[in-house]
């Protein structure tokens, strides 16, 4: 009874948790209300981050009340939380909610002067798609996970075709709405499938129910091969469907044409939202915030899947982004080359062996993703902030030929666009290349270090693993490579060509200040990156997300159940 | 029976010395680095800080010196017979254990900065430094109104302090760091007027040459440490001294080291770049090519002489080469018109005289003529470097008088006009040629001495030293007979004056005039209509010539002529010097070779004799002479065609090879390059027809990717 009471008590507040959620999607409710009233165009955005800061009093509320799901009580507790509840709080939650929210804050700044009439429903819908993010990041069922990645959808939708209304940004917004729900509907239907083959909703229990079944199937004379290949195409079609959100090749044919037809700041939230919620959801799903065990969920197959997919995104980018002359159709393809080298940080971690102190170095992987991710947001948004700038009074800069001479003509722009590029291509002390430099690293530490117990097969083909993840980190550096051309050649333009129709100077506006924070960013995280690795490296310990499996000593097999 | 090389008795007088070891290099390290940094600032009172700094590093030379002398002085009376020795560690830089440095060698690595200052060195030392800053004095009135004048301080700074590090060094690192910053020094001012086409190709020239030499003491210095697992002197010749090293190891060591010595101090067939390095301006050749860089290679060679004293093949060598460069520079000497030119090959011969000296100390003839041969090739080093540079202050002085004109066809007579540079270019003329009681006639006579022992040892090359005796004295009536040509081209005979020595002497900047060394044929031949009364340079010019010529005049005798006076011997310069470490110690004194003497005198009076003949009583005699001898005389005009040889046999090939090179790389590499990088754009090119706008088509291509991964993964399973 006793143990009733707490578990109701501690199920029902849950809603504790979704209190910043709520604060945002109240003032968005506020904010749709008050579009309708046409006040002056710049209270919408104070309204809006006058959300933001109470939605971050909201968290650092719920931060101080709610414990994290692994220290909620006594393991029953600890338990009732981790297999019932739709949210949980957790550490890599809370990073993902502080993300959320400064992306929010971020692109609020940049998009302060779009919409036109629809101003309010505008800023509503960035409040909306913050909620998004950060229920994505503490959801914890199949619904919740869907519900949350709608939430950033959804407004998404809207938010590509408000600004401004032209054929262009309209075919944009169909083209960007018709994909995106097919995609949904790949993914609902791995859901699906990964429902009947668990019989459960939650994740985490989805996870380990995988990761012990294919553990078992690892033993051929108990291989249950009907079963396995359901869990691949299952597994398959999620990753198909969050492909489309974070622009893995074949799923990227969109981006090139949305991000040229929407308006700047749209563009800028395209290339970086759907990625980090992509990437979140992948992250529950795939099993790679638990521990090594859980990793097993993804059998033997889809590891390899990921290491085709990030070789052929990187690769395809960058040839592609070579002939582009618009810069925004430059700045799609260089965010599907991006895509690509996160992926080599999640191809990678199911093969980097724990060490035996428990502490599961196949995280590598996912930090490296992670960190990239934070890295990617920074350079993407000041990029396309620089471009948003310059483009005010009617003259939208969207060709190499807008930029040409601005070394002269607007010095700091052209400064802080050469940070970004420099920081694109991987130059040290940016956060491109420290970003690049971890990836790298995790991928040539496949296998590398002394592997005790493993017999002679086992040993040769961990060597064999070790080569092909090298070779996958010589075709990133041979990206790196191929992407510092375009990136080089608008430096060239910048600086060694003289202006044909210079650009006008700027207004002052909100937008600068959403430029100076990524080149601080840029900056900070190319010469601290303990800064952002830090925190990352203390929210993905294992065992405080979404799985309680302990650590198996020895090896895959062996599991131990959770009560 | 040799002297224990490891310090280990310090008497207690010498270890205050270890702290002012230091400031020797860097006195003039710091003048050199504010005079390049400010130098724009300073300009007009540059030579201050140079002449400061070198003078301060001479005063601390002497602080030095004093208490060692004290040490040496009462070296053999106290039963102690261990050399005193200075040294004082800095930096250990590179230190690697045994075992550990790689390359299968079992030795270590330790190499450090550290300084030492022992007998040798001192004497360098005071040498290097005083002559160095009356230079810079000189200079302050030679240099004036030269736009580059803060940059010539600044260099003549760095040199004296490279020159400072190379001497007191105390492993062959810190020796070839010293090295190389002398050889870009010289570098950086015998190109000084760098604008002048064959100044610059001068510089480049020495550079070059001298650079083949060092490629060579690099080696050696590496074969070395191979061969006894250290770098610092000591350790490694007191392992050279334990043996185990096969004759052709060491051979080839010591003569890869003398490889280097023949680069700096511009022994044949590494000679070519001295005549050339008189486009500098005369205080630099003063300086370097005289009394310290050049002699960089006999110091080197001295304090390698425990190396080279087990290879008697090498010392052959280093011997035969010295005594062919002094009768090849000798002969060319005689036919020169530019004075400088003259001083120039003058000075290759007196430099193969002391590689002659140093040639001679075999063991064959006991530990005593192996300290006679280093101590008479250092003594002459010493000697030489006094009169060579009062010889390059003074023809330096007649330039400045004369506009820059220095081909001795154009002026004469000038003992009228210029009475104290002809009265210091006299003495330095008659120390040269080794009149009797001078400087000059005390160090030749020791290296002549030496020679005839090395030839009397009845043992392997005696007869070959013989030979070499021959030549050295042959060498030293031309020596006296084409330095006094010279003297008397100048100085005697009517007084004729070039038209510029009116124009520019005076305030006049020297700035780009830095020109017409006498191979010129195109300036205008005209003389001056009205000389003047005087032509005399100033006094800050001329103080420097006397303080030299004092010294050319006295040294000589106050240091060699008690060597026998057993009363006074704690003036003897030999009695200092033999008192390094790694010659031997217990050598009985060396007495004073009677018939030697007499015949060096003779044979220096009989060239100055003939040199009046020929050039005062009867001045159409050599023109006579020179069309009967033909061809011979061509020969010595023109060097002997060497640089022509060279140029075809190394330079031309080599300019082949780079262009073939050159060719290969455009069309061979850059091509392939090229070709390389289009690759990524063509293949962009295939793909791209892929985005083509449509959705259906997106959609269609998302489907197809995704059935392909299921079809290829669940059939894997």
């Amino acid at each position: 009874m006793e143990l009733h009471a707490n578990l109701a008590a501690a199920l029902g507040g849950f809603v504790w948790q979704l209190l910043p959620e709520t604060v945002l999607c109240l003032a968005a409710c506020l904010l749709f209300l008050a579009g309708t009233f046409r006040l002056p165009r710049t209270m919408y955005g104070i309204l809006a981050l006058v959300s933001l800061a109470g939605a971050m009093l909201a968290l650092i509320v719920v931060w101080r009340r709610v414990p994290f799901v692994a220290e909620a009580g006594e393991a029953d507790l600890v338990n009732a939380l981790r297999y019932a509840a739709p949210v949980t709080f957790t550490p890599l939650g809370l990073l993902f909610k502080n993300l959320a929210l400064i992306t929010g804050v971020l692109l609020v700044l940049l998009g302060w002067d779009e919409g036109g009439e629809s101003s309010g429903e505008y800023h509503a819908c960035l409040l909306l798609i913050t909620a998004g993010i950060s229920l994505v990041g503490s959801a914890n069922d199949l619904l919740t996970l869907f519900l949350a990645l709608e939430l950033v959808s959804i407004p998404t939708y809207l938010l590509l075709y408000l600004p401004h209304v032209t054929p262009a940004s309209q075919e944009s917004a169909l083209k960007y709405f018709l994909l995106s729900i097919f995609s949904t509907g790949l993914l609902l239907f791995g859901f699906s499938y990964l429902y009947g083959l668990t019989g459960t909703l939650n994740i985490p229990r989805i996870v380990e129910t995988l990761a012990a079944a294919q553990a078992v199937g690892l033993n051929p004379a108990e291989a249950s091969a009907p079963w396995r290949g359901l869990v691949l195409v299952a597994l398959v079609m999620i990753v198909a469907g969050l492909g489309f959100k974070i622009t893995a090749v074949p799923f990227h044919f969109y981006a090139p044409d949305v991000y040229q037809g929407v308006s700047t700041p749209a563009a800028a939230l395209l290339a970086f939202v759907p990625k980090v919620v992509g990437f979140a959801a992948l992250l529950k799903l795939l099993g790679f915030t638990g521990t090594d065990a859980t990793l097993n969920a993804l059998g033997t197959q889809v590891p390899v899947l990921l290491w085709i997919m990030a070789a052929v995104t990187m690769t395809l980018g960058n040839l592609l982004a070579l002939w582009q002359s618009n810069l925004k159709r430059l700045l799609a393809y260089s965010s599907v080359a991006h895509a690509g080298y996160m992926l080599i940080g999640l191809a990678v971690a199911p093969r980097l062996v724990a060490t035996p102190d428990g502490i599961g170095s196949a995280l590598g992987g996912v930090e490296a993703t992670l960190f990239y991710l934070g890295a990617y947001g920074a350079m993407t948004l000041g990029a396309f902030a620089v471009l948003h700038l310059l483009s005010q009074n009617g003259r939208s800069v969207e060709t190499e030929d807008d930029l040409v001479g601005l070394g002269k003509t607007h010095p700091r722009m052209a400064l802080a666009m050469t940070l970004f590029l420099l920081s694109l291509i991987g130059i040290p002390l940016t956060a491109g290349f420290a970003g690049k430099a971890l990836l790298f690293f995790e991928a040539l530490g496949v296998n590398s270090g002394k592997l005790e117990g493993l017999t002679k097969e086992q040993a040769a083909q961990a060597a064999e693993q070790a080569r092909l993840y090298g070779y996958l980190a010589l075709i990133g550096a041979i990206n790196a490579a191929i992407a510092a051309w375009y990136y080089l050649r608008l430096l060239g333009a910048m600086y060694l060509r003289e202006a044909i129709e210079p650009v006008p100077p700027l207004k002052q506006s909100p937008a600068l200040v959403t430029l100076g924070l990524c080149v601080v960013l840029t900056l900070t995280l190319g010469m601290v990156p303990g800064l952002w690795l830090g925190p990352i490296q203390k929210a993905l310990r294992p065992g405080f997300n979404s799985s309680g499996l302990t650590q198996a000593p020895g090896g895959p097999d062996g599991l131990v159940a959770p009560r | 029976m040799f002297s224990p090389l490891f310090a280990a008795s310090e008497p207690d007088l010498l270890t205050p010395l270890a702290g002012l070891l230091w400031l020797i290099p860097t006195l003039p390290l710091l003048a050199a680095v504010l005079l390049a940094l400010l130098g724009s600032v300073v300009r007009q009172w540059s030579h201050w800080l140079s002449v400061a700094a070198i003078g301060a590093a001479f005063v601390v030379s002497v602080l030095v010196f004093v208490p060692l002398y004290g040490a040496i002085h009462t070296l053999h009376e106290d039963g102690n017979h261990v050399p005193p020795l200075v040294v004082q560690s800095y930096y250990p830089w590179i230190q690697v254990e045994p075992g550990k440095a790689g390359l299968g060698l079992g030795a270590g690595v330790d190499i450090g900065l550290a300084l030492r200052v022992d007998a040798l060195t001192a004497m360098m030392l005071l040498m290097i430094n005083f002559i160095a800053a009356l230079i810079a004095l000189y200079s302050a009135g030679y240099m004036h109104g030269d736009p580059g004048y803060a940059r010539f301080f600044a260099a003549v700074s760095g040199f004296v302090a490279a020159m400072n590090l190379l001497v007191m060094a105390d492993n062959f690192v810190v020796l070839y760091a010293g090295w190389e910053g002398v050889g870009l020094c010289s570098y950086l001012l015998i190109g000084f007027w760098y604008s002048k086409p064959t100044a610059a190709d001068a510089a480049r020239k020495a550079f070059l040459v001298t650079r083949l030499g060092d490629v060579g003491l690099f080696l050696g210095i590496l074969m070395l440490w191979y061969g006894t697992g250290s770098l610092t002197y000591d350790v490694v010749f007191a392992k050279l001294q334990e043996g185990g090293l096969s004759e052709p190891f060491l051979l080839t060591a010591a003569l890869l080291v003398f490889a280097g010595a023949a680069g700096k101090s511009a022994q044949f067939p590494l000679h070519v770049w001295l005549p050339d390095a008189m486009e500098g301006p005369t205080p630099v050749s003063a300086l370097i090519h005289a009394a310290t860089m050049v002699t960089a290679g006999v110091y080197l060679v001295a304090r390698c002489t425990p190396l080279f004293m087990l290879v008697p093949a090498a010392q052959l060598t280093v011997a035969v080469l010295g005594g062919f460069t002094a009768i090849l520079a000798a002969l060319i000497a005689l036919t020169q018109s530019d004075l400088k030119r003259v001083l120039a090959y003058s000075t290759l011969s007196q430099l193969g005289y002391m590689f002659l000296g140093l040639g001679c100390a075999t063991m064959a003839g006991g530990p005593e003529l192996v300290k006679l041969a280093v101590v008479a090739a250092v003594f002459h080093l010493f000697t030489h470097a006094f009169f060579k540079a009062l010889l390059f202050l003074a023809a330096g002085s007649v330039m400045h008088g004369m506009g820059h004109v220095i081909d001795m066809q154009r002026f004469s007579g000038l003992r009228q006009v210029m009475p104290l540079t002809h009265a210091t270019f006299l003495v330095g003329a008659l120390t040269l040629a080794g009149f009797p009681l001078l400087s000059g006639f005390w160090s030749k006579d020791e290296i002549l001495a030496a020679v005839q022992q090395a030839s009397e040892t009845g043992s392997y090359g005696a007869s070959t030293y013989f030979l070499l005796l021959v030549l050295a004295i042959v060498t030293a009536f031309l020596t006296a007979f084409y330095t006094f040509r010279a003297y008397f081209l100048t100085f005697w005979g009517p007084l004729r004056v070039p038209a510029e020595a009116d124009h520019a002497h005076g305030e006049q900047g020297h700035g780009d005039h830095g020109h017409g060394h006498g191979h010129e044929k195109k300036h205008i031949e005209r003389d001056s209509a009205h000389p003047k009364a005087s032509y005399e340079s100033p006094a800050v010019m001329t103080v420097p010539l006397v303080v030299l010529a004092v010294f050319a005049l006295g040294v000589g005798a106050l240091l060699a002529g008690p060597h026998t006076l057993k009363a006074v011997k704690g003036l003897s310069f030999a009695h200092f010097v033999e008192a390094t470490p790694g010659l031997p110690t217990d050598a009985a004194p060396h007495q004073y070779n009677l018939n030697l003497m007499l015949l060096s005198s003779g044979v220096a009076l009989l060239g100055i004799a003939l040199a009046y003949l020929l050039y005062v009583v009867q001045p159409s005699l050599p023109g006579q002479l020179a069309r009967s001898l033909g061809v011979l005389y061509q020969l010595s005009r023109d060097k002997f065609y060497l640089d022509e040889l060279y140029h075809i046999v190394f330079v031309l090939p080599l300019q082949g090879l780079a262009q073939l090179l050159a060719t290969l790389d455009r069309h061979g590499v850059d091509a392939t390059l090229r070709a390389a990088a289009t690759a990524p754009h063509w293949l962009g090119q295939v793909f791209r027809p892929m985005q083509n706008g449509l959705v259906q088509f997106y959609a269609l291509a998302m489907v197809l990717g995704l059935t392909v991964f299921l079809l290829a993964l669940v059939r894997s399973l």
